[in-house]
């Protein structure tokens, strides 16, 4: 380390100095037609109550709203008229049905009692404003009933695990998304509050394993098991190496998960079959070498189900997840995992920065995105 | 600055060789098939930028339930028997307009596809004479039927059944629709089902 400062100091100064040089500082590069389409975009306070209230309430605006808003003296009226429309939209019994269904669609989870809890829940949490990190970190009340008729829940508790974490343990979930070496449920928990696919992490820089193609996971090659580490399945077969590159984060993760039945009970030995002749139960010796310790990410450890949600609820990458699906939620773009339709981290960032300061609270962060800018317009 | 030029000289020749010979990754290597390049840029040709396209509203499909509770607000039977009524349609269609099926973990369809859009049409057309006859009733529409008692069509029936106020095009289309049909009645059904499939194409 101690040599490299003498060689940083002489760069050091010569970038300090760049500003004071006389040369003219490059303007910003100029303005394209998209940000011309941008800049043409108009109010319009009706057409963003229809859309609002078909998200929020799932219902058309009555005439009665349509006149409170179009017939507003000027634009701060018509916004003052809207804003206040949006109170009462996010306080009504048809918010938490809409939200409800929102959940539902966002979890894929819903029609039975049993799938119907966990939507319920996050449900409950948006009316309520409560954190949405509490979906990852509740110890209790994660299996509420809901009836969307009269948007009312009853409070209920899980009984499928001595240890309720959020809805990493919901029995709903555990059982909908059972399968080999529990693998469909890490997937459920990357794509749905993580929002994007495996590989989670890709390395800057790849490694050459002997394979065709390169390792590219972060987390070294050797850390997931293989035949080489008694493991059955051969994480780390270097003819399909591509394998690995997602395994390498699934594998640190899946262990846990494996620990719950097709039914979704917790169970004293891992329940979830291996991909072979007779499907044997998954060991932990399938997933990892012996003395390899489980991680959320690589340099994120966990050592159980509440240290996992703990560290995702720590991970700010699952903040901004809330904030891109809420945002594609609103602006009517399909659900940020399923489409090609990216939102930058520039266009949320300011929702991004309330939502974490405002203490993750959901029926906050979708006011402030359907009152933003960008919602207004048209 | 004399001083400065080799060292970093120096290591910009070090980080290429390095990123020569370990191959350095910019992107994500592996998140399904290819996309085709050529399909993506006609996309973002169309569509614009993320920076562009994730800021402006798109045109996803009203959901199934909000679209029942739209036919049901104006005043349209969802429990009705009739072979070819509107409720029967939207009761049947559920897979044509996209409802999700949880129980194969799949969520709702909100791309509009020419299936869903006929499928839309299809209900409005059959949901017109309810639509007409009913939506004065409604509570959600104050009083406001869509067609005065002289025919004509009346901007606070069409505001409400659009859900936006009806400007002076959307009651142009209303009255032309009237206008050029055969005989007044199928005019008017047809002029409903037209304004409320155009409005209601995306949410």
């Amino acid at each position: 380390m101690t040599p490299r400062w003498p060689v940083l100091g002489p760069v050091l100064v010569l970038v300090a100095a760049l500003p004071a040089c006389t040369e003219p500082v490059p303007e910003a590069p100029p303005l394209d037609e998209w940000d011309q389409r941008l800049a043409e975009r108009v109010v319009d306070y009706s057409a963003a109550l229809r859309g609002a209230a078909l998200k929020l309430t799932g219902e058309l605006p009555t005439l009665a709203e349509l006149k409170q808003v179009a017939n507003a003296a000027d634009d701060a009226a018509r916004k003052a008229a809207y804003e206040g429309l949006l109170q009462q939209y996010v306080t009504g019994p048809r918010f938490a049905r809409q939200m409800f269904r929102f959940w539902q669609d966002t979890l894929k989870m819903g029609d039975t009692p049993a799938l119907d809890s966990a939507p319920a829940f996050l449900a409950k949490l948006t009316v309520e404003d409560r954190s949405y990190l509490e979906a990852l970190t509740a110890t209790s009340g994660t299996c509420p009933g809901f009836d969307p008729q009269t948007g009312a829940f009853t409070a209920g508790n899980c009984t499928n695990t001595p240890q309720t974490v959020g809805l990493l343990t919901h029995p709903g979930m555990q059982a909908h998304f059972f399968s080999n070496l529990a693998f469909r449920r890490v997937r459920w928990v990357q794509e749905t509050f993580a929002c994007g696919a495996f590989p989670a992490e890709v390395a800057l820089t790849a490694t050459d394993v002997g394979g065709v193609s390169p390792y590219t996971g972060t987390f070294p090659f050797t850390s997931i098991a293989g035949a080489a580490t008694g493991g059955r399945v051969d994480f780390r077969d270097t003819k399909s190496v591509i394998c690995a590159n997602c395994h390498s984060n699934i594998n640190h993760i899946a262990p846990l998960f494996a620990y719950y039945t097709d039914q979704g009970q917790s169970s004293q030995t891992m329940a979830v079959p291996v991909p072979l002749p007779g499907e044997p139960r998954a060991q932990e010796a399938d997933y990892l070498p012996p003395g390899e310790g489980l991680a959320w990410r690589l340099g994120v450890p966990v050592t159980d189900m509440a240290s996992l949600g703990a560290a995702m609820a720590a991970d700010p990458d699952i903040a901004s997840c809330a904030i891109a699906r809420l945002w594609n939620f609103a602006l009517g773009k399909p659900d940020v995992v399923d489409g090609p339709a990216q939102v930058p981290a520039a266009t949320i960032a300011e929702h991004v920065a309330a939502f974490q300061a405002g203490g993750h609270r959901l029926r906050a962060a979708l006011l402030d995105i359907f009152t933003s800018d960008d919602f207004i317009r048209f | 600055m004399t001083r400065a030029l080799p060292l970093l000289l120096s290591a910009a020749a070090a980080a290429a060789a390095a990123a020569a010979c370990t191959g350095e990754i910019t992107g994500d290597p592996f998140v399904g098939p290819a996309p085709n390049p050529y399909e993506e840029l006609e996309r973002l040709q169309r569509e614009g930028p993320p920076r562009y396209s994730s800021r402006v509203h798109g045109c996803t499909k009203l959901r199934y339930r909000t679209l029942g509770n739209v036919l049901r607000s104006r005043g349209v039977a969802l429990a009705a028997t009739g072979d070819v009524s509107a409720g029967r349609i939207y009761r049947d269609g559920a897979a044509a307009l996209g409802a999700p099926n949880y129980g194969g973990r799949v969520r709702e369809t909100v791309e509009l596809g020419l299936a869903t859009t006929s499928k839309i049409f299809d209900i409005f057309v059959q949901a017109a004479p309810e639509l007409i006859a009913a939506m004065g009733a409604r509570p959600e529409c104050g009083g406001a039927a869509l067609f005065d008692a002289a025919g004509r069509c009346n901007p606070d029936g069409v505001s409400c059944l659009l859900g936006v106020p009806a400007t002076p095009t959307h009651l142009q289309i209303c009255e032309q629709t009237v206008a050029r049909a055969a005989d007044v009645e199928s005019g008017k059904q047809l002029a409903v089902a037209v304004l409320a499939a155009a409005a209601h194409t995306c949410e």
